[in-house]
């Protein structure tokens, strides 16, 4: 192999390594961030009062009404989602695995606090409906 | 249990930042146009007889049987145990082994086996065992001979039903359907290689295929005398064979991909895909490929043109150069969901059944750890993989154009440029969710 050649496999190993410094350096604030959040979340919290971000869905017909789509929600806030269904059901916030019974009529109250980042879905198990999904961000 | 895009998951991404994108899709360009334009006049890469060799010894021991068969017969077992599971295990999802071990360890986790290890899905591919037994039944292949014609378009075929399983049909995560869609697979690629003989893997079984193509960029190869070489993995990408169907391959893959990130947006979940039936998610996977498809044959051929070459074989000339840009694609959109939502395999792995009081490893309590890699780091990631997979192509393109014409123009490779860059800002784009 040449002198040549060699300089030029160099070249070619120090691009994408190149590349990746200055990206290092321009994320490196939301990885900070984001390490530091605990995965501890709970559906029988009590309740908080003043911060507390307050969502509500329904679903009746068939249909998910309220707070649906793409909801926004700033990592670290403490959540309050209240579901109210027509039907018999379970909703299931993904990614915090939180399971609540759904009767008929009842408003019921998922409560945790958003400490994990990314987009996850809330949805009714027996009728497969997405009714939100959760941005954490 | 519903059903996340890819297969299954608990989370999505969340869009990375617009500073990252823009950055993403400036350094895209400024090394485009360094590489095109300052320092590579010339062909730079070894061709299929290049590489350093490795021990002789080395070669018998991977091309032995005892190391190929032995490793069949595990995989045969895991996978047989898996479909076991898949109709056996518990019927709910988050506890089933099944869906987890096939679109997440298996299928994600093919891409950094098969760039670290080398075409691996063709060394320890369970159907070549049963295939060699049902031989000893079935002495004669009708079809010998004729897969080379058929190139790897029966592959291409055989990725786009596993994709469309992945990311479109309905109930796609129940652990029956997978546990279906394994023996439905396995049977027909089976009954195809006795027609066709062994040959027929390396053509129309899509993981191997997949596999194959993605250990191009491994450091590892096989030069033209067979010998194992280590090896530049560009010099690996620039000599991948001209087959019938490569472009295919890669354009489905491409496209795919492309699905899974514009049905992770906004635009795709509160419009054409509200519905989130197998009717939108048909029609938005075909037409994803055939866009990925309509530019592809756009770019290779007007630049063929420019160049003064035939236009009918620029596709496939130009096929390689898309596989760095796919696999930065897969590992765009894949790498969270491998680190995250793959430890449910080896949770679930210590109680596979969901039996009371099973904890084969101590491993079932455990939770996913879902804040093992940040938000940050992931977007940093996916972003890097799809400039480094653009940078990566447009270099392989360049010095394939090189290689076809001794005075070749940097401009008459502009068509293509644009298309990769196109390529690249859609990629970006989707992650940015729009």
């Amino acid at each position: 192999m040449t002198l040549r050649r060699a300089r030029f496999r160099a070249a070619l190993v120090g691009l994408p390594l190149a590349l990746a410094l200055p990206l290092a350096g321009c994320a490196g604030k939301p990885a900070d961030s984001a390490s530091a959040a605990s995965g501890s979340t709970s559906a029988s919290a009590p309740p908080t009062s003043g911060s507390e971000r307050r969502l509500e869905v329904t679903f009746a017909h068939g249909k998910a009404g309220g707070d649906t789509g793409r909801v926004q929600v700033a990592k670290g806030t403490p959540v309050a989602l209240v579901v109210t269904s027509d039907v018999a059901d379970e909703v299931h916030l993904h990614g915090y695995d939180i399971e609540q019974e759904l009767s008929p009529g009842t408003p019921v109250t998922l409560r945790f606090d958003a400490t994990v980042a990314g987009v996850f879905e809330v949805e009714l198990h027996e009728a497969g409906t997405v009714l939100l999904r959760l941005q954490v961000s | 249990m519903t059903v996340l895009a890819h297969g299954v998951g608990t989370r999505t991404d969340l869009p990375i930042p617009i500073g990252l994108a823009l950055f993403g899709a400036g350094a895209a360009i400024l090394l485009t146009f360094a590489i095109l334009l300052l320092f590579w006049r010339k062909p730079r890469l070894g061709g299929a007889g290049s590489g350093r060799p490795l021990p002789e010894g080395l070669r018998r021991v991977v091309d032995g049987s005892p190391l190929r068969l032995g490793l069949q017969a595990v995989v045969l077992v895991v996978a047989v145990f898996v479909v076991v599971v898949a109709f056996t295990g518990p019927d709910d999802t988050p506890h089933n082994l099944a869906p987890w071990v096939f679109f997440v360890t298996f299928w994600v986790g093919l891409v950094p086996a098969s760039v670290l290890l080398g075409p691996v899905w063709r060394v320890v591919n369970p159907l070549r065992l049963l295939h060699r037994g049902l031989r000893a039944v079935v002495p004669r292949a009708p079809g010998a001979g004729q897969v080379p014609a058929l190139g790897l378009w029966p592959a291409a075929g055989s990725l786009f039903a596993f994709l469309w399983l992945e990311l479109v049909s309905p109930h796609r995560s129940d652990p029956a359907v997978v546990g279906w869609f394994l023996i439905g697979y396995a049977v027909v690629q089976l009954g195809l290689a006795l027609w066709f003989g062994e040959e027929w893997f390396g053509a129309g079984d899509g993981f191997e295929v997949y596999s194959s193509l993605v250990a191009r960029l491994s450091p590892w190869g096989r030069r033209d005398d067979g010998r194992l070489v280590l090896r530049s993995p560009m010099t690996g990408g620039i000599s991948t064979p001209e087959r019938p169907g490569l472009a295919a391959v890669v354009v489905v893959l491409l496209g795919a991909t492309a699905f899974d990130g514009l049905s992770r947006t906004v635009f795709w979940q509160s419009g054409p895909g509200a519905a989130d039936d197998p009717v939108s998610g048909t029609v938005g996977m075909l037409t994803m490929i055939a866009l990925v498809a309509a530019l592809y044959l756009l770019g290779t051929r007007l630049s063929g043109r420019l160049a003064g070459q035939p236009a009918g074989v620029q596709p496939r000339r130009y096929a390689a150069t898309v596989i760095p840009i796919a696999l930065g694609y897969t590992v765009a959109h894949y790498f969270s969901l491998f680190v995250l939502d793959g430890q449910t395999t080896w949770i679930l792995a210590s109680n596979p059944f969901g039996t009371d009081g099973t904890d084969l490893f101590g491993t079932y309590r455990n939770v996913v750890d879902l804040t093992l890699v940040g938000a940050g780091t992931i977007a940093l990631v996916q972003v890097g993989a799809i400039v480094v997979g653009h940078v990566l192509g447009v270099t392989l393109a360049h010095e394939r154009a090189l290689l076809s014409t001794r005075r070749a123009r940097a401009s008459d490779q502009l068509p293509l440029v644009v298309v990769m860059v196109l390529f690249t800002f859609g990629g970006l784009g989707l992650l940015f969710g729009f």
